[in-house]
Formats: C-alpha cells, sequence, structure tokens
C-alpha cells in the first residue's frame, strides 16, 4: 500500500476528532455521543509555542488542561529560583483538575517542551453549563469527582506506606 | 548628462512612473479611505438605538430560553418558543385590558398640551413677581418670555417629530427582534470566538473575567429594566385611583425616567403634578398623586424593595458621574441619549471595577512577573 495515494485518513477518521480524544480522557469516559458533543462545545483549545508557561505556581487557576499533542513538564520552583521536575506529561494526560472546582492557588508551574496543543476546560464555562444543562454537567463533574478520589486513595496509601515505614525505621532505632 | 546624473534615460523614466503612481494612489488611498469612513458614518447611522434595544432585549430574554434549553430542547427552537409565548402574551394582555387608545390620548395631549404649559407659566410668573419683590434685579432676565418661547419651540418638535418617530418605531418593531434573534442563539459563539484570541498567558484571565463582567452586566440590565416596568405599573395603578387623565403616558414616562438615578425620578414626576395641578387643583386627588409618586414608587418601593433586591451594590455609580453621564448623553443623542447615558455609564463602570478587584484579589503582578521584574 502506498501511504502517498492510499487513504490512510479513513480508517482514524473518527479518531482524528476532539470528540474522540475526549472520550479517552479517564474522568469523560462515560458520557453518551450526545453529552461529549456538549463538552466538545464548553472546551478551548489552545496552541502553545516551545518553552511556553502553561501556569505558574501560585497563580490561582481556574481550570484543567489536557495535553491533546505535544509535552507539558510540570515543576516547583525554590526560593533561588531552582526547579525541581515534578512529571513530564504526555499527550492524553491532564493536569490542574483540582482548579476546576475550587480556585486555589496552583501548587506547581507547567511549561511546553514542545509545540503543544492544549484543551482547556476552565470553571467559568463548568459553572454555566451547570446552569444551563444541569444534567451532563453533573457526569463531567462526577468523573471529575472520581479521578481527584482516585488520587486521593492513591496518595492515602502511599502516605500509609511511608507512616508504616517510619515506624519500622524508629523501631530498628530503639532496638539498636 | 547620463553620466553626470548616474542614471539612465529609462531608469529616470521608471523612477519618474514609480514616484507618480505611488504619489497618486497615495492620494487614491486617502481620499478613498475618508470616504469610506464617511459611507460608513451615514450607513451605521440609526442602528446604535436598535442594535442597543435588542441587547436589552436579549439579556431579559436569556433566562427564558435557557429554561427552555435546559428542557432538552435546542436553541434556536427555545428561542421560537420564547419569542412565541411573548408575542402570544402580548396579544393576550391587549385583548383583556383592550388597547390603550394610544392614538387619541396623544391628539387629546396635543390639544392639551399647550394648556398646561400656559398654567405652568402662569403659576411660575406669579412665583417670579414674588422673587421679583425681593431680588428687584431679576427683572432685567425676561424669564417668563424665555420659557414661553421654550415650551412653544419644544411643542412644535413634539408635533413634527410624531411621525417620523411612527416610523421609527415601525422599523424597530422589525429589526429588534431579529437583531435579538441573533444575539440570543449566536452571542456565546461570538463571545467565544473573541475569548479565544487572547494570548496564552492571559486567557485564564480573560476568561474569568469576563465570566464575571457577564454575570453583573445581565443582572444589571435585568434589574434595571424590571425595576422601570414595575415603577411604571404602580405608578399607573396609583395614578388609575384619581381622576387624571393620560395615567398611561404619565406611567410610561415615570417608568423610563426611573432608568436615570436621582435626577430621573424628579424629572419623571414633573408631567404629573402639572397636570393634577391644572386639572384637579391643589386638593386631596393631588396630594395622592404626590403621594403615590415620591412615598409609594420611589421611597417605599424602590429604596427599600426594588433596588435591595433587583440591584447589585456593584452598580452603584457617584451622583458626580450620574449628571456628568446625562449630560454627555444628551449632547450625543438628545433626549435618548440622556436616558440611556446613565445606564451605558454603569456598565463601563461595572467592567471597571470588576477588572480591578480581579487585580487586587489575584495579584496581577506577582502572577505575570517574578520577582527580579522579568516578565514571565
Amino acid at each position: 500500500m502506498n501511504p502517498f495515494w492510499s487513504n490512510i485518513f479513513r480508517s482514524s477518521g473518527y479518531k482524528q476528532t476532539l470528540t474522540y480524544f475526549l472520550s479517552t480522557m479517564p474522568m469523560f469516559k462515560k458520557l453518551d455521543d450526545r453529552e461529549l458533543g456538549f463538552l466538545e462545545n464548553i472546551v478551548h483549545v489552545r496552541n502553545y509555542g516551545t518553552d511556553e508557561i502553561v501556569f505558574n505556581e501560585g497563580d490561582i487557576g481556574s481550570g484543567m488542561y489536557s495535553i491533546r499533542s505535544g509535552q507539558v513538564q510540570i515543576f516547583n520552583r525554590d526560593e533561588q529560583g531552582q526547579e525541581t521536575e515534578q512529571a513530564m506529561l504526555e499527550a492524553g494526560d491532564f493536569f490542574g483538575e483540582i482548579a476546576l472546582t475550587a480556585s486555589r492557588p496552583r501548587c506547581a508551574s507547567a511549561r511546553t517542551t514542545e509545540p503543544t496543543v492544549l484543551i482547556g476546560l476552565f470553571r467559568s464555562d463548568m459553572l454555566e453549563a451547570v446552569r444551563r444543562h444541569p444534567a451532563p454537567a453533573a457526569k463531567i463533574m462526577l468523573g471529575l469527582n472520581r479521578v481527584i478520589s482516585d488520587r486521593l486513595l492513591q496518595i492515602s496509601v502511599q502516605l500509609e506506606k511511608l507512616k508504616k515505614q517510619l515506624t519500622d525505621n524508629q523501631k530498628k532505632q530503639t532496638d539498636e | 548628462m547620463n553620466s553626470q546624473s548616474g542614471m539612465s534615460r529609462a531608469q529616470v523614466a521608471v523612477l519618474y512612473l514609480i514616484l507618480t503612481t505611488s504619489i497618486a494612489s497615495g492620494i487614491a488611498i486617502y481620499s478613498s479611505a475618508s470616504t469610506v469612513t464617511a459611507l460608513l458614518k451615514t450607513a451605521t447611522t440609526g442602528l446604535f438605538l436598535p442594535l442597543l434595544l435588542s441587547l436589552i432585549v436579549s439579556f431579559l430574554l436569556d433566562p427564558a430560553v435557557q429554561f427552555f434549553e435546559g428542557k432538552k430542547i435546542n436553541r434556536t427552537l427555545s428561542i421560537f418558543i420564547v419569542y412565541a409565548l411573548m408575542s402570544s402574551l402580548i396579544f393576550l394582555l391587549l385583548l383583556i385590558v383592550g388597547p390603550p387608545n394610544w392614538e387619541g390620548m396623544i391628539n387629546a395631549l396635543k390639544a392639551d398640551f399647550p394648556r398646561y404649559i400656559s398654567r405652568a407659566i402662569e403659576w411660575l410668573s406669579s412665583l417670579l413677581a414674588v422673587a421679583q419683590q425681593h431680588f428687584p434685579f431679576i427683572t432685567n432676565y425676561d424669564l417668563t418670555e424665555r420659557l414661553r418661547s421654550a415650551s412653544q419651540s419644544f411643542f412644535g418638535l413634539i408635533l413634527m417629530e410624531t411621525p417620523r418617530s411612527a416610523i421609527k418605531i415601525g422599523s424597530l418593531l422589525l429589526l429588534v427582534p431579529l437583531f435579538s434573534f441573533f444575539f440570543l442563539r449566536d452571542s456565546r459563539h461570538i463571545m467565544r470566538s473573541l475569548i479565544s484570541l487572547t494570548p496564552n498567558r492571559y486567557f485564564e484571565m480573560v476568561l474569568d473575567i469576563y465570566a464575571h463582567v457577564s454575570w453583573q452586566l445581565s443582572h444589571f440590565i435585568r434589574g434595571r429594566i424590571l425595576e422601570a416596568l414595575i415603577i411604571g405599573i404602580v405608578v399607573w395603578l396609583g395614578l388609575s385611583l384619581t381622576d387624571i387623565r393620560y395615567a398611561p403616558i404619565l406611567a410610561v414616562i415615570a417608568g423610563a425616567t426611573n432608568l436615570v438615578p436621582y435626577i430621573g425620578p424628579l424629572i419623571g414626576m414633573i408631567p404629573g403634578l402639572v397636570i393634577a395641578l391644572v386639572d384637579l387643583g391643589m386638593g386631596g386627588q393631588f396630594w395622592w398623586i404626590l403621594c403615590v409618586y415620591i412615598l409609594i414608587a420611589q421611597i417605599i418601593l424602590d429604596n427599600f424593595i426594588l433596588i435591595p433586591i433587583l440591584i447589585s451594590k456593584v452598580s452603584n455609580l457617584h451622583p458626580l458621574w450620574v449628571i456628568l453621564a446625562i449630560i454627555m448623553g444628551g449632547k450625543l443623542y438628545g433626549v435618548m441619549g440622556m436616558i440611556i447615558g446613565v445606564p451605558i455609564a454603569s456598565i463601563v463602570n461595572i467592567i471597571f471595577i470588576e477588572i480591578h478587584q480581579y487585580r487586587r484579589t489575584f495579584n496581577l503582578y506577582n502572577r505575570y512577573f517574578t520577582n527580579r521584574g522579568k516578565l514571565l
């Protein structure tokens, strides 16, 4: 098959749409087609260049981003301006979802490392959606809630593990 | 010669050609630009009012459209439903109440107006006579004559403008529903595409500020219109208890002038009081009418009930700004400008306050500049 002439888009036509991309996100997994179409109308597609700041630590956040293509680095900056990388996010990942429900300061900075397309979902649009289309908005909120609860669960498991390690270490020290 | 100038004949010709064409095209662009702006000006005159009115109508109808949208009806259809409901409601009201005889009322007013004016002038001149006893230098200014000529020219203006304004109202009845339909249907889309033009770094801020401002604005406009409507209805009811004529027209005046804070209600009650004085005399009915205007409509209803409920504190304008807005509005658009000047000033005020609030709470300086002052 000659890729220059054959229609390579035929099979993946649907997979290139924004709707399909949104349906692959964990928080939007349980939405039906109609609700996905609705979601498509309230998200914003933003194009970023290389090394562009998406948001800074301490900003008042107003929404979450998911990465359609490209790469985003999440990092913290200490007093001296020294940066520590927290995560490197790829296409399909998402970040900043806590800001969607409450206007809290961002707990890390985000920066693109290559030309990136981000899909933003923001609180003001979400609030309007809750007023205008309560049912799909509630479903989206539930999906978000699920993601945040999963994170919380993971963190509490990790905390439990660390606590156990700490007590083990203390025991060892007292034994010695 | 060629070697002296350093240019061949052909080069000189080309240079000449280029220079002349550039000058000619410059003149052409300049003149066409001025004609284009003139054309634009003539094309857009008279569009301001229908656009403004349809914006207001779309703000008013938006909650109803949203209600139907919440019932899983698509937006266009719900707008049509709201339109159908509104027109049938107006039709029903006209059927029940019977169309108020506007034309007859205006014709009667035309006949009565000079009488009211002359009585008002008589009363004023008696007042002046008293004043002249105390301040003799006033006699130099012929105030009564000046007032009389001013009122006559005003009356002539009204007579002339009536047929023209009838045509205007006809075009408004056609344009406003059309414009507001598109505003209702596409305003979100238009605003979204406008907002998406902002640079990435300021996008979240612009989106947040837009959400705040639009929320405040819709509340403010809805509140003001509802307030004017309720005041008008109350004045109508209060006046119909007396024998006063032209109660509906007086109620419309009271409602419309109520859009202008502080000064509007005072001016709105003058025609009612003059008519009451002339027709009914200084009796119990006059005092009741005064009571309706000041105590019931303004103090009890507006100050204690409507303003606290309908209009947020954010949109309060300083009295100085109110007066400035009235003067500037009057200069630009006449009486209409005087009425809509203050609401527009309040809208600008709301936008400024929201942006200021946002800057203060979210501390934009720290947000976009590092400690070293470098733009991030």
